[in-house]
């Protein structure tokens, strides 16, 4: 019964792991040690800026093993025990190597009702692997996460801790996954929010593209 | 029967004020040729606004939290210990938008920041504050890139930093970036996020306003609540107080999802009938189907069924009467064909997955309620989950340090409660054996 002792929800890393981070790689730039300096400007104490610091490093190793966690610790002046701590506590920080591309897809109730499962299942299909998984040539991770705050543009993802995906349909995970395979980026979207269609002829920014207007929600097959 | 009417009178000729109609607002020229930033520099500049005045203007409001728990705002800034000019001040805004079924923030960090910005600076004005933090959930990168883009001409033109406007008053303002904990949405533990630890909250007293961050005294406000502020100063606290219901006045963002035609965030006032929202406003349930059930404010808020909602207004008092709550605004709409065992099966997962783990209620309590939850959902459960899932909800409520555990709590009671048909139909018909008879003994 109690799976969730055995199989717990937040996977935690593993203790002592072969460093993934060649030595000679293992260092800040001096322009990333000068920005690293200015988060820490940013607060009473040098502890708030290892939030900031994680990201950074993140961005440039593209997941967070214990060295560069260590690392990250020591450029920003806390304990590594602290930094670990944070680390393991926020999903969004990688504990393990992910695929190039994340796919975050959105299942929470608002989701989940509009037919998230549907979009997770057909992106399962589509990749050949299951959420938590890594594609073969090391492409596509797909993760089912929890609420990311656009439930009224569901179904939706997240592509890598970036660009929001809104209005899924299967059309838009295949042209998603075509654009991802050639390299391109996705265009962040901005929702039109309804009473500015209606006021306004359109989305109020003209500086980013908009999605279509607004959907009215699919019916899902299935629920999970 | 005389027509139920809400309280927020003729709202088909509302004007928006959190989100007015002008295209490209977000830019910081846009917002300075519409009347941006002169409610600050009307604070700072004009001798009648001293600190007391601007927290009084906003207690006369009647402005409550948007964040959930719907606190007045004013009241809240009164508890500020009297200055020293030793001991710093923070504010620190609420942008950790996570409640499922909530996405109110999101726009108006899109649209509109800007009149964040003003609110945050009105805010350190009335409290004297040294600095302020905007603390944005990590998934939200697109937009806290935009907004640092923005952050970075505001402080160009002067309206942050040393001496602003020439009237001796200096604040900062940071941009904190999350990475993706809901707990985080919760004060005190938004509060440890930023002291860079783990984001768990902590017990409570002592208040954020007497010990928050890093130990000083703390206030910390929604993003919704504080983009209000800058149009209270301009129209005066009257003006606000006539939005909407009385006792929970002003405009509000409503975050409509689910089966509904049109879903999106919409700015009305509050007290807005509940079904004109889902008829009117978000032009009905999709296909033509029937209403079946309605979350008013985000996940933790008790579930109404079709037949609650009959003149149900969307303010705190009529909520709370029919048997919910405000919280943040974000109403989903479940039509005809929602299962609402797996509808809870989900809320549950998500409550044990962000359960912070420090609290053993809380921590434990959520597996198991989800586990359980799930047993049902997929038929093996008994008759007597029902009551055993009741009675693990109140040994979760008001046990632990936050109010995670409760939020998680409400909504399986107040499901099975409302819903209890479904569940049934779903568990095994009974413990006994086929062919026993039930006496008193076997029973």
């Amino acid at each position: 019964m109690a799976d969730f002792i055995k199989n717990p929800v937040v996977e935690l890393p593993e203790r002592n792991p072969a460093p993934a981070v060649p030595a000679s790689e293992l260092h800040f730039t001096e322009a990333e040690k000068a920005r690293i300096a200015e988060y820490v400007k940013s607060y009473p104490t040098a502890d708030g800026a290892i939030m900031r610091a994680l990201w950074l490093a993140q961005e440039k190793f593209s997941f967070l093993p214990p060295e560069v966690i260590k690392l990250t610790a020591e450029e920003v002046g806390i304990p590594y025990a602290q930094a670990y701590g944070v680390a393991t506590f926020y999903t969004q920080y990688y504990k393990k190597k992910m695929g190039t591309h994340v796919l975050d897809v959105c299942t929470c109730f608002s989701c989940q009702v509009c037919g998230g499962y549907d979009m997770l299942h057909y992106l399962e299909n589509k990749l050949g692997i299951h959420k938590g998984e890594t594609t073969e040539d090391g492409q596509f991770t797909i993760q089912e996460v929890e609420c990311l705050g656009a439930c009224g543009s569901a179904p939706m993802l997240q592509v890598t801790n970036g660009p929001y995906v809104h209005n899924l349909t299967t059309d838009k995970v295949d042209a998603l996954i075509d654009a991802l395979r050639e390299g391109k980026s996705w265009p962040f979207e901005s929702v039109t929010l309804p009473q500015d269609e209606d006021e306004m002829g359109g989305n109020r920014r003209t500086d980013v593209s908009a999605t279509e207007t607004y959907q009215t929600p699919p019916v899902s097959e299935t629920i999970r | 029967m005389e027509p139920k009417t809400g309280k927020a009178g003729d709202w088909r000729n509302y004007e928006r004020v959190l989100l007015p109609k002008v295209k490209d607002l977000h830019l910081l020229e846009v917002y300075e040729a519409n009347g941006g930033y002169k409610a600050l520099r009307e604070i700072l500049t004009n001798d009648k606004w001293d600190p007391t005045a601007v927290t009084n203007e906003v207690k006369k409001s009647g402005l409550k939290g948007r964040g959930g728990a719907g606190f007045p705002t004013g009241l809240k800034w009164s508890f500020m210990p009297p200055i020293n000019p030793d001991i710093p001040r923070y504010l620190c805004c609420n942008g950790d938008e996570s409640e499922p079924g909530t996405f109110k923030d999101r726009q108006l960090l899109e649209y509109n920041p800007h009149a964040v910005f003003e609110g945050m600076l009105i805010a350190s004005y009335a409290m004297s504050l040294a600095g302020s933090y905007l603390y944005i959930r990590g998934e939200y990168a697109d937009w806290i890139t935009h907004m640092e883009g923005e952050l970075k001409k505001a402080y160009a033109k002067g309206y942050i930093g040393k001496d602003i406007m020439g009237s001796g008053f200096s604040t900062e303002l940071y941009i904190h970036k999350g990475a993706g904990a809901y707990i985080c949405g919760e004060e005190s533990s938004l509060m440890n996020s930023l002291e860079g630890k783990r984001a768990y909250p902590r017990v409570k007293p002592p208040f954020p306003a007497q010990k928050g961050i890093w130990g000083y005294p703390t206030t910390i406000n929604n993003v919704e609540t504080l983009a209000a502020v800058p149009e209270i100063i301009n129209r005066g606290g009257e003006w606000f107080a006539g939005i909407g219901a009385p006792t929970h006045a002003g405009p509000v963002l409503y975050g409509i999802s689910g089966h509904v035609n049109r879903p999106g965030v919409y700015e009305y006032p509050t007290g807005m009938l509940i079904s004109d929202l889902i008829y009117e406003v978000a032009g009905g349930i999709r296909g033509g189907k029937k209403l079946k059930a309605l979350v008013p404010g985000g996940s933790s808020t008790p579930v109404l069924r079709a037949d609650m909602i009959d003149g149900v207004t969307m303010d705190a008092d009529s909520l709370r009467e029919a048997g919910s709550m405000m919280g943040t605004s974000g109403m989903l709409v479940m039509d005809e064909d929602t299962d609402m065992v797996s509808f809870l099966r989900r809320i549950t997962h998500f409550y044990h997955h962000e359960s912070c783990g420090q609290c053993t209620p809380c921590r434990e309590g959520t597996g198991w309620l989800e586990n359980i939850v799930t047993r049902i959902d997929e038929g093996e459960g008994n008759l007597r989950d029902l009551d055993l899932l009741i009675d693990l909800c109140s040994e979760m409520e008001g046990r632990t340090v936050c109010a995670l555990a409760d939020a998680a709590a409400w909504p399986v009671r107040y499901t099975i409660d409302r819903f209890r048909d479904e569940f049934e139909a779903k568990c095994k018909a009974s413990l006994v054996p086929s062919g026993v008879e039930l006496t008193e003994a076997t029973a």
